[in-house]
């Protein structure tokens, strides 16, 4: 970019950059490629678009920010030493000038700022988006220049300012203003002009110097105003109101834009007393994540049969949340992030039946069929790239509903590149050092200083970080509040020991600049995500506990497993015994109830013995043996079916006969005693059935009584007479038949009154509905409430069926007329889109 | 990383016994940690915030807790959980009750917004007076216990560094001739003294009475001694007389019949709590004297009305002594905060394999009811079940039969209902001690076991504490107070104290299974069994057919039989 071949336009420009740096334009703006512009001008006009640029300025750290807002305050085009100056200021501050270079790149690569270094131009909508106005005071707290202000003044006035500020006086108003620019811009002048003025005057000007500039006066000022308006060192805007001019309040702030310039990036604090040793990182991060393992496969176990109900807005209730969170035994936030988590991972989701309920899909028994690391790294794969984030479960919408867990409304685009960003704050620092909450906070907060409230602590990118932090830990990706190497791994960082391990020690601070930054930025392809996944799965592996193939005994009927279980010796001692203690070991308890229940689930007594035996490493104490025989023992000693009929006779003989005769086949007889068969068959078909096989049984009532069959006659359930019918209809009533009159005499007015002709438009023949347009209807009603004239009105009502009505409008508003109703007697109120037309009543109305 | 405890997440903590560093880490953690259960492999202990305030009483900070949890966790633990930790034990402490020079009792707090909080309390607010400064508040000197109380319930325990009143000093000295006090009863002394007030907590048999002396001996100071009945009164002032320089005159009895207040006063808790006309009228005991140290024995007992009186009690030192700090009443915390934190404890099986206290076989008898008797079990009332099933006539020809087995020993036998006791006592020929038996026949017929004149002695549940009969061996078991756990631990401890002859101890409990008194023994069993006394059990049919032999009468296996 040579002086000689200045670009002219945005375009231009773009055309002169190579592809390196268009490709980052484009990656840093992907805005402008969808869809892909046809040519380069179309690209200009497309990154000149206010969403764009609003886009484009949002995402700019606080240092480059605050250097396009400096560039919307200098002249345009701007020199680069102009520029330089107002950010550094007239003292030249060095971490300024160091890093400006950087900030200036940067918005060159982001094509906000184009043209060469001594005419550098903010793009348009950009300029226009920063630089001051009414409604918009700049983030920098500068007003208007002197050209500016004094745009509407008289020219007679111009000449006294510039004359009271001891300037010779000029013959036109435009010289007369950039002499005054001058004697403001030159640093000299102007402080041997401010000596002169009166203690109370320099008072205001440092009122207003930091913004915002603009001042209320009275109509007579005091005199140290009275001093500083006459030299225009506040010009007025509208009555009562002056402004600071731009050129002074730079004098008077030493040439800075800002009041207060960030160059850097503020650190990542970590306090030596929160390092941890990493192998203590490592493992405490295993810990977790074996911890959220069997967690999720807690929760999803929890819901084997039939989880949750769906409520009708969609989520889990608030009481089935709390559930959850009793049955994992965690706080409620936790209860939500795990169930959040396993939805994201895709290991839950609603059954999409009538009765709709959650539970866990097909891709959840793959998932346990993984090695435990691999499980883990599906796992916070998901949460990495989650756009649902579980902290706001719990609160409420914008329309002031309680946002459930697995619920509509908890998506926020912005989660995953918040995430990343966090866990790369923790990556840059030494291994085993857990930042101060407060400083990622701040680091984040000036890398993305458009994205939510100046100062509020509480918008939603720092509520995401704090559960970003919060939920690594939870996750397993840190430990101790370090990030763990399995974490660094699966965020595709190189281990900390192939970075320069010179640059970071204990207790420093991180180093800032991004260029020193020692991290891989951007999306990685799936490819290499797949090879970081794999590599942190090889970490994580050898830190999760394996699996034993063995539980200890005790004679207190508890068995302890020293860890985690191999599958299927879990699932059978799941069975078989209560749960009553889970961590690193499970303890379990058998009770009567929990050996009944291996034993319906088809154990036999001895299987449970031989199990036993096999995978305790001392021997079954006694008393859990004896526990085992004794409900064995007890077990299925009473049966229990369901028979519809039975048989039952004295004569063993006589039911062996029924029995093998093929005939009683179909009634599916089965024996239950020597004197009792039970049937499948309803008791009449057995009746017959065994009458036809030539037997003669008789019938039995529930208590045993031989019923008689004698017919019965048929009855209905109680019935009342009926009413009589009488020759007519009763007569009305008095309060009826006024009722009556009253509506046969409004139908009456409304459909004989004479109407004037609708205007072009057909009479409508009698019965037809009035017709008018809209507009017309509206204007007809509103003249009708002033002066209180009745109207005729086609309408139709809710199920479609027209009608007539004679209405006496009362208030238009908000798309109904409510109006007093002759034809019903009543007010009534009706949309005004269901009026088919208007008619005014004629004149001669009776 | 291959460490014996386990964290888990609901803060128990699993140690596995057999592992080289489980002493170690037994003594790491046994400060804060409540040992809740002891079977052969895996000890349980839990964390509570009670255990871990006094760990803090004791002067232990939660760096050493973490530090012993991470030393020798065989697993990460769980960050949060140490976190909870160190939260937890930050909270005692914050409020400390301490003398004023000026204002008397005082309150004080190190961190205002705790005090701000507590003072907030309606409860809080009729025990305390004036406002001193900001971070100070008068106590009424009556109201320390109670506010100690309170403010625990609150979760902000005070620590109470107000000191104690000297007392009446007495001169006491243990009379060690020929005995000495045991290394963990001289250590439990030691830290009850160093701790000021507290709790000791140690197996039926292992000597409480000894401590207690070992404790006076430390104030030499007038002791007011708080028992269960008149009968352990006794056995106390025999055992004070025998141990230390005391002589007869100096130790008195306050019970139902004699009402002496001497330096050393030994006080039943009925005679304390017999109300008249809606007051204590007993209660001037508390006063009669300036006692320098209130000995409790049986702290997991202590009647209700003796915590508002021990909450005036708070300048003196206190002693409770107890077997199990399980209360079946859930009262733990009242202990805590009145008595005082735990100073010491040991497990039983420890102590056991010291050879202090006699090893235990104990053994569930189950007994088949007959087919009559589970009609009549089935339908009786639900109240009556128990009782029912708990006397059947079949519980009692087992038990006539385990007696007969042990024929020649000292058997005890053990029951809830009168009337079970007394027809047992019939047909064993065996006296039978229950609450109308006056004392001095009580005192005549232990004696008489004692010496072996009597070889079977049948009791109610008045024999359940601090009857001191070393010899009997056997304790059969027909009944008792429903699933009452501390009641069988007092019951096991009958048979505990170390024999003579090193003879092993017998304990039998007769169940009729399929019935409520099953459930109930499952329920009081699990108590001894967490202690590491693990029950076997055994079908009363085996048992009487191994006594065949022996020439048992096999109509009472028929008739069991169904």
């Amino acid at each position: 970019m040579s002086t000689e071949t200045a670009p002219r336009s945005l375009a231009e420009a773009l055309r002169a950059r190579d592809d390196a740096s268009l490709s980052a334009l484009l990656r840093s703006r992907p805005d402008l490629i969808t869809p892909v512009p046809t040519d380069l001008t179309q690209l200009a006009t497309r990154a000149g678009t206010r969403a764009s640029v609003v886009r484009a300025l949002e995402r700019l750290d606080r240092f480059a920010l605050q250097t396009a807002e400096a560039l919307a305050m200098a002249s345009d085009p701007a020199t680069y030493d102009e520029l330089l100056g107002l950010m550094a200021g007239d003292d030249a501050d060095p971490a300024v000038t160091a890093a400006f270079p950087r900030a200036l790149g940067t918005l060159r690569e982001q094509a906000l700022v184009w043209g060469p270094d001594d005419r550098l131009r903010l793009v348009r909508t950009a300029r226009e988006l920063l630089a001051p106005s009414a409604q918009h005071p700049s983030a920098t707290g500068l007003g208007p220049t002197v050209a500016e202000a004094t745009a509407g003044m008289s020219p007679g006035r111009i000449q006294e300012i510039v004359a009271a500020a001891g300037l010779p006086t000029t013959h036109d108003s435009v010289s007369a203003v950039a002499a005054l620019g001058g004697l403001f811009t030159d640093r000299t002048r102007m402080a041997a002009l401010l000596d002169d003025a009166p203690v109370e005057s320099l008072d205001v000007l440092s009122r207003l110097v930091w913004g915002p500039p603009y001042g209320q006066v009275t109509a007579e000022p005091a005199r140290h105003l009275r001093w500083l308006i006459d030299r225009g060192l506040l010009l007025p805007t509208a009555p009562g109101t002056v402004v600071l001019p731009r050129e002074v309040a730079l004098h008077l702030r030493a040439g800075h834009a800002h009041r207060a310039t960030e160059p850097v990036a503020p650190p990542i604090e970590h306090a030596p007393a929160r390092t941890h040793r990493p192998q203590v990182v490592d493992s405490a991060a295993a810990g977790q994540a074996y911890t959220a393992l069997a967690t999720i496969e807690e929760l999803l176990k929890d819901w084997h049969e039939g989880g949750p109900a769906v409520l009708r807005a969609g989520g889990l209730s608030v009481r089935d949340l709390k559930r959850t969170a009793v049955a994992l035994d965690v706080a409620e936030p936790v209860a939500a992030f795990w169930v959040e988590l396993a939805y994201a991972a895709g290991l839950l989701a609603s059954d999409g039946e009538a009765d709709e309920r959650y539970a866990a899909t097909p891709a959840y028994d793959e998932w346990l069929e993984l090695p435990a690391a691999e499980r883990w790294v599906r796992l916070a794969s998901a949460w990495l790239a989650a756009t649902r984030t579980a902290g706001l479960v719990g609160g409420r919408d914008a329309k002031d509903r309680t946002l459930s867990a697995l619920g509509p409304g908890l998506d926020r685009s912005a989660a995953p590149e918040v995430r990343l960003r966090v866990l790369t704050f923790l990556a840059t620092l030494p291994e085993g050092a857990s930042p101060a909450e407060d400083s990622v906070l701040a680091r984040l907060h000036w890398e993305r200083p458009l994205r939510g409230p100046q100062d509020a602590t509480d918008d939603l990118r720092s509520r995401l970080a704090r559960w970003a932090l919060s939920e690594a830990e939870l996750l397993g990706i840190s430990g101790r509040g370090a990030l763990s190497s399995q974490g660094r791994a699966l965020l595709g960082f190189p281990s900390a020991s192939d970075r320069d391990a010179g640059s970071v020690g204990p207790g420093d601070k991180l180093p800032v600049h991004k260029r020193h930054h020692p991290l891989p930025e951007g999306p990685h392809s799936p490819a290499e995500q797949a090879a970081a996944a794999a590599r942190a799965a090889r970490l994580l592996a050898p830190l999760l506990p394996e699996p034993l193939d063995h539980v200890l005994l005790q004679a207190d009927l508890t068995a302890v497993a020293p860890g985690p279980l191999e599958r299927p010796l879990a699932d059978t001692l799941g069975v078989l015994a209560d749960v009553e203690s889970k961590g690193g070991a499970t303890v379990y308890r058998f009770t009567p109830g929990s050996v009944r229940r291996a034993l319906d689930a088809g154990r036999s007594a001895s299987d449970l013995h031989a199990f036993l035996a096999a995978h305790s490493r001392t021997p079954v104490p006694q008393p859990l043996a004896y526990l085992i025989d004794d409900v064995a023992r007890r077990h299925g000693h009473l049966r229990i079916g369901a028979a519809s009929a039975y048989v039952r006779c004295d004569d063993d003989a006589l039911l062996n006969e029924i029995l093998v005769d093929k005939r009683s086949a179909g009634l599916r007889l089965r024996r239950l005693a020597p004197t009792v068969l039970a049937a499948q068959a309803d008791p009449a078909t057995l009746l017959e059935g065994l009458r036809s096989m030539g037997f003669a049984p008789a019938a039995e009532s529930a208590e045993g009584d031989v019923l008689i069959t004698r017919a019965h006659a048929h009855r209905t359930p109680p019935r009342s007479a009926p009413e009589p019918v009488p020759d007519g209809p009763p007569v009305p009533d008095a309060t009826l038949l006024g009722a009556a009159i009253r509506a046969v005499r409004a139908g009456d007015l409304a459909s004989t009154t004479p109407r004037k002709p609708a205007p072009a438009t057909d009479r409508p023949g009698n019965g037809d509905l009035p017709r008018t347009s809209s507009a017309e209807t509206l204007a007809t009603m509103q003249a009708a409430v002033l002066t209180g004239e009745s109207l005729w009105i086609g309408y139709v009502n809710a199920e479609g069926s027209a009608s007539q009505r004679v209405i006496a409008p009362i208030r238009v508003e908000g798309g109904f007329v409510t109006a007093y109703d002759h034809t019903a007697d009543e007010v009534r109120t009706y949309p005004l889109h269901r009026v088919t037309g208007v008619s005014e009543l004629a004149d001669d109305q009776p | 990383m291959n460490g014996p405890l386990i964290v888990q997440s609901d803060k128990t903590l699993l140690l596995e016994v057999d592992h080289e560093l489980a002493d170690a880490c037994r003594r790491a953690i046994a400060p804060f940690a409540e040992l809740e259960r002891a079977p052969e492999h895996i000890h349980t202990y839990r964390v509570t915030p009670l255990g871990l305030w006094n760990a803090r009483a004791a002067g232990h900070d939660a760096e050493q807790v973490v530090d012993a949890l991470v030393e020798f966790s065989r697993y990460p633990v769980p960050h949060a959980l140490l976190v909870d930790i160190a939260e937890t034990m930050d909270r005692y402490g914050r409020l400390t009750l301490s003398k004023h020079p000026a204002h008397g009792l005082v309150l004080t707090t190190t961190d205002r917004p705790v005090l701000e909080e507590v003072l907030r309390s309606k409860r809080i607010a009729p025990l305390v007076g004036a406002r001193i400064d900001r971070d100070t508040v008068a106590v009424h000197p009556s109201e320390r216990g109670q506010i100690k109380q309170t403010l625990l319930k609150l979760g902000w325990p005070a620590e109470d560094l107000a000191g104690y009143v000297d007392g009446e000093a007495h001169p006491i000295e243990l009379a060690e001739d020929g005995w000495a006090l045991r290394p963990y009863q001289k250590q439990a002394v030691e830290n009850f003294w160093h701790g000021g007030s507290g709790v000791v907590v140690l197996p039926c048999g292992a000597g409480k009475t000894l401590v207690g002396a070992g404790s006076m001996a430390q104030a030499k100071a007038t002791t007011l001694i708080l028992v269960t009945n008149t009968v352990s009164a006794r056995q106390w002032k025999h055992e004070l007389v025998k141990r230390t320089s005391l002589t007869e005159d100096e130790v008195g009895e306050y019970s139902g019949t004699r009402k002496e207040i001497r330096p050393v006063t030994i006080a039943t808790y009925q005679v304390l709590t017999t109300k008249r006309k809606g007051v204590y009228p007993h209660l001037e005991l508390f006063d009669s004297r300036d006692w320098g140290l209130i000995v409790y024995d049986e702290v997991h007992l202590l009647p209700a009305p003796v915590f508002k009186f021990t909450a005036d009690l708070q300048a003196r030192r206190r002693l409770g002594l107890t077997a199990t700090l399980v209360r079946e009443d859930g009262r733990e915390s009242d202990v805590f905060s009145l008595i005082g934190p735990k100073r010491f404890d040991a497990p039983w099986k420890e102590i056991e394999a010291q050879g202090y206290i006699a090893p235990a076989d104990c053994v569930e008898v189950r007994v088949n009811l007959t087919d009559s008797e589970r009609l009549a079990y089935a339908t009786a009332e639900t109240e009556e079940k128990y009782r029912y099933c708990a006397t059947t006539e079949t519980k009692r020809k087992v038990t006539e039969a385990i007696v007969r087995r042990f024929a020649g020993q000292q058997i005890l036998v053990i029951g809830q209902y009168i009337d079970q006791l007394d027809e047992l006592g019939e047909h064993l020929n065996a006296p039978v001690i229950k609450g109308e038996t006056s004392n001095a026949q009580r005192e005549k017929l232990f004696d008489a076991f004692r010496e072996g004149e009597i070889s079977v002695l049948v009791v109610s549940k008045v024999a359940n504490f601090s009857i001191d009969l070393p010899e009997a061996t056997v304790a059969i078991q027909v009944s008792g107070t429903f699933g009452s756990r501390q009641e069988e631990a007092q019951r096991l401890g009958r048979v505990l104290r170390p024999k003579a002859d090193g003879h092993q101890a017998h304990f039998y409990s007769v169940v009729a299974r399929d019935t409520i008194d099953q459930d109930f023994a499952a329920h009081r069993q699990r108590f001894l069994a967490e202690q590491g006394y693990a029950y076997r059990i055994v079908d009363a049919d085996e048992l009487l057919a191994g006594n065949a032999g022996k020439g048992d009468n096999a109509d009472d296996t028929d008739s069991a039989d169904s």
